[in-house]
């Protein structure tokens, strides 16, 4: 009983910390300032 | 105490083993999306082609084109496409801006993409465009999708405005890194004009009325990273003609365009660092760390259960057990 409430712990937290990460993502972030461009850059 | 070690360590190993296939196909294709707010610039060269002089009407050799690709992400009109969606959805402002070796502009060719940021489908919505005129994506364009595969994909050619299947031809070395070559050929195909023209005067619909018609062709190829599914090198080799009418006096057809675009080498040197660096991210939710997880949990599996068997092997559980007498030892 008490290796199978064990195991359910460790699966419940695996599937938190799963759920948490992809709920909480990434920042979309800002448009760039930077203008599409229309002369020829020196470098990268 | 060993009973409650290896309780601990049974957790731990249900969770790491859970955590294998978790992050795997449940967290890889929810995290992985190309950002809304992306801004990339890319320079490709043509040596040696053959251009149109509009003023003359003649097709001449001249030293070198440049073509500068920039794409913009846009956050805020992703943001309004994603409300009515309910995807991911990135938005790329993108100008490809073409100038001859006097630095006199060529052509200058806006798009508006709009596309899944997991998946790269096409996501049709208002604004979706090429030089100013609707259009309906379907397939790539720019990019391929995370784990590209060893298939032939539908790519969408922006000047033609039709979708054509773009081939895979191989797994090749590119610069140290496997990368998966794609090859299309898109055959002699009438098109548009531009709508912005190198000449003051001269429209698409002051061409269109001569009954002009201008024509391309082009090969695409594609050097692809699979696991980001980002291209590290483009070339195309590419012919643009105009073709009967009465602006082209007894000529039935006239080059405006013939040459072998290649990415500027310093740009090849910059995508490749860059697609290094987010190869390294998307392998780590993919192969890494499901990997690992799974090596470990195995091992603390494994581990868990022999405290067990320690445990009974030395008279029953350990807590209980512990708090008994010890057996007398036998006297003969």
């Amino acid at each position: 009983m008490r290796a199978l409430i064990a195991a359910v712990i460790g699966l419940a937290a695996a599937f938190a910390l799963v759920l948490v990460v992809t709920a909480i993502g990434a920042s979309p972030g800002e448009t760039s300032p930077e203008p599409l461009l229309t002369t020829v850059p020196e470098h990268p | 105490m060993r009973r409650k070690a290896g309780l601990v360590l049974l957790a731990f190993a249900v969770f790491f083993t859970a955590m294998s296939p978790l992050m795997r196909w449940y967290a890889f294709p929810r995290l992985a999306k190309i950002p809304p707010g992306q801004y990339q610039d890319a320079v490709l060269e043509a040596k040696n082609p053959t251009l149109i002089d509009y003023a003359t009407m003649t097709a001449k050799k001249i030293d070198k084109v440049t073509i500068v690709q920039t794409l913009k992400g846009n956050v805020e009109a992703s943001e309004k496409i994603e409300e009515s969606t309910d995807r991911d959805v990135v938005v790329w402002d993108a100008l490809s801006y073409v100038e001859d070796d006097k630095g006199r502009p060529v052509s200058k060719i806006p798009e508006r993409y709009i596309f899944d940021a997991h998946s790269q489908e096409p996501v049709h919505a208002a604004g979706e465009s090429v030089d100013g005129d609707p259009v309906r994506r379907q397939g790539l364009e720019f990019k391929w999708p995370f784990l590209t595969e060893k298939r032939d994909y539908e790519y969408f050619d922006a000047q033609a405005r039709v979708t054509k299947p773009i081939h895979y031809k191989g797994t090749r070395t590119f610069r140290g890194m496997e990368v998966y070559y794609f090859e299309q050929t898109i055959p002699w195909t009438k098109v548009p004009f531009p709508k912005v023209m190198p000449v003051k005067g001269i429209t698409a619909a002051s061409l269109a009325e001569t009954g002009t018609t201008r024509w391309y062709t082009t090969v695409r190829k594609f050097w692809v990273e699979p696991a980001t599914g980002a291209p590290v090198y483009g070339e195309e080799i590419q012919k643009n003609e105009l073709r009967g009418g009465t602006l082209l006096g007894d000529r039935d057809r006239l080059t405006v365009f013939e040459g072998h675009v290649k990415m500027r080498d310093d740009y090849i040197e910059s995508t490749v660092d860059l697609v290094k660096s987010q190869r390294v991210l998307v392998l780590l939710l993919t192969s890494y760390l499901p990997w690992g997880c799974l090596g470990l949990g195995l091992l603390l599996l494994a581990l868990s259960l022999w405290l067990e068997a320690r445990g009974r092997g030395r008279g029953g559980p350990g807590p209980t057990a512990s708090s008994d007498p010890e057996p007398e030892p036998a006297t003969a």
